[in-house]
């Protein structure tokens, strides 16, 4: 959720999609009025994006997720000609052309390899938090790789792989230098041209980051001043605003 | 042919992935079973498996002559003297159960086969899917978490449906969104459950479709315990498949004590 005034963010909340979507999307809306001391009646007009756009009740109309993406690219960063998003359950690519426009785009939305479930998965089975585990694993001399790309099996994989006895942070590495590689493969499917911005709760891995890099041989590129989380809905955001003024 | 030697008793363990069967056989006749959780620890769960299974019949450790590990773990089963594929074991087990059986879909817990067996229950082709988790009882399990109800109950709940809730992503982690949204959107759960075991059966199918299908068919595994998924792909194949007078997630383990019995016969 975010809230924007003349294209700058007022205040943004991002809530885990444990519960039901709905109860998310008041929650987060609520969170964020909160924070900007505002409240339902300030809002001017709401747009919804994502995959939960159904549950979002409050909403006036639904935009699509490439859409505000793009939208807060060209806002965030006019350089950008490549965008990749990897979020929890998603992944998408696509390129900018010189004139702005969305050209080449590449979605998954049928399967969870390559998405932030795998290291979703991860924590759950290593009980400990992905943050902590990707400043330790960064450290590993001897990644475990998996042969696994489904987080299902990527759980299974890791439980039978510790219970043999492999250290569990050479695991981790082993596993986010793997979704990076997948990654890697889904961005093929759009040319690679820089600036490469990558946006989605997966940037915060920096031990995936990395691994990305070097598999696609260039620098990515984080947007400044936003929550990566947040992009898709600060585009929505950004196109009320541009709705609210016609 | 699957008889051992005169009261000779043999074994058959399947560590799945989700879940390990022991069985004890004697003069050609099932004497028990045992199913536990395995999970990851799957040698510990085998032993405690068969440990109980032999206390309940009371027997000894050395009371079995041949035992023969199958499934996931086959390759750790302490106790084994050998190891047999759970695809040839679902199909010797299947046949054994009943004879016409020439054609077995075995839903595991993290994978699915399809496969076809001769006349003496020898395995003559097979299809498998190990890459994706959609289609085998993890998805069913991740699924009726979403539901907030036990996988057990899928089945029997889906049979109350009035018309099964569409769902449409090929991935079981996305399925679950999907059924979440239904949930808000107020669908009734036995519809949900339902569609579950529709989109389920329809991922299954394609494997089964790449063979030359021959009756009589046989559903096993843990995954032929939910009786909803069994009457779609019962409709979609357009025939009705056997039922066992076992448990059919035993097959495995009854197949790898068939086994078990030819090489004690072999060895005397």
């Amino acid at each position: 959720m975010v809230i924007v005034e003349n294209s700058r963010i007022l205040a943004a909340e991002t809530l885990p999609y444990r519960s039901f979507p709905d109860q998310a999307a008041v929650g987060a809306m609520e969170g964020a009025l909160a924070k900007a001391g505002l409240r339902r009646e300030d809002i001017a007009l709401c747009l919804a994006t994502g995959m939960g756009i159904r549950a979002v009740a409050f909403a006036d109309d639904a935009v699509s997720e490439i859409i505000s993406l793009h939208r807060a690219v060209r806002q965030l960063n006019s350089r950008a000609r490549t965008v990749i998003d990897v979020g929890g359950h998603s992944f998408m690519a696509f390129n900018i052309t010189e004139d702005g426009e969305i050209k080449e785009s590449a979605v998954t939305d049928r399967c969870a390899a390559g998405t932030g479930m795998v290291l979703d998965a991860m924590a759950k089975v290593l009980e400990m938090p992905l943050d902590e585990m990707n400043t330790s694993a960064a450290r590993s001399k001897k990644p475990v790789y998996i042969n696994n790309q489904c987080p299902i099996f990527v759980e299974s994989e890791v439980i039978s792989l510790t219970n043999d006895g492999h250290d569990v942070l050479d695991l981790f590495a082993g596993v986010a230098a793997s979704l990076a590689g997948k990654i890697a493969g889904l961005v093929g499917r759009v040319d690679l041209i820089p600036d490469v911005v990558m946006v989605g709760g997966v940037i915060r891995n920096s031990l995936v980051v990395s691994n990305l890099e070097r598999k696609l041989g260039l620098g990515l590129t984080r947007l400044d001043g936003i929550d990566p989380q947040t992009v898709a809905a600060y585009g929505a955001a950004l196109l009320a605003e541009e709705r609210h003024r016609v | 042919m699957s008889r051992s030697p005169d009261g000779v008793i043999v074994a058959g363990c399947d560590i799945g992935a989700l879940t390990t069967k022991a069985v004890i056989m004697k003069d050609g006749a099932l004497l028990g079973a045992e199913i536990l959780n395995s999970r990851a620890r799957g040698a510990e769960s085998a032993r405690r498996a068969m440990e109980g299974l032999l206390g309940r019949l009371g027997l000894q450790w050395d009371s079995i002559s041949y035992c023969v590990g199958t499934g996931y773990g086959r390759n750790v089963v302490p106790f084994a003297q050998a190891n047999v594929s759970e695809i040839s074991c679902h199909g010797r087990g299947a046949h054994w159960l009943v004879p016409s059986v020439r054609t077995v879909i075995d839903g595991g817990g993290q994978d699915c086969k399809a496969l076809l067996v001769d006349e003496n229950g020898m395995l003559v082709d097979f299809r498998m899917n190990f890459k994706c988790a959609a289609g085998t009882g993890a998805a069913l399990e991740v699924a009726a978490e979403s539901l907030g109800i036990d996988v057990s109950e899928l089945g029997p709940l889906s049979l109350q449906a009035a018309e099964p809730a569409l769902l449409r992503k090929p991935c079981c982690i996305l399925t679950q969104i999907e059924i979440r949204h239904h949930l808000f959107e107020g669908r009734n759960r036995a519809d949900i459950a339902a569609g579950i075991n529709e989109i389920t059966a329809l991922q299954i199918l394609p494997l089964v479709r790449e063979l030359d299908v021959e009756k009589d068919i046989a559903f096993t595994g843990g995954m032929a315990k939910n009786v909803g998924l069994l009457k779609c792909l019962e409709r979609e194949l357009g025939t009705e498949m056997v039922r066992f007078p076992e448990d059919p997630q035993l097959v495995g383990a009854i197949g790898a004590a068939l086994f078990a019995a030819d090489r004690a016969r072999t060895r005397s």
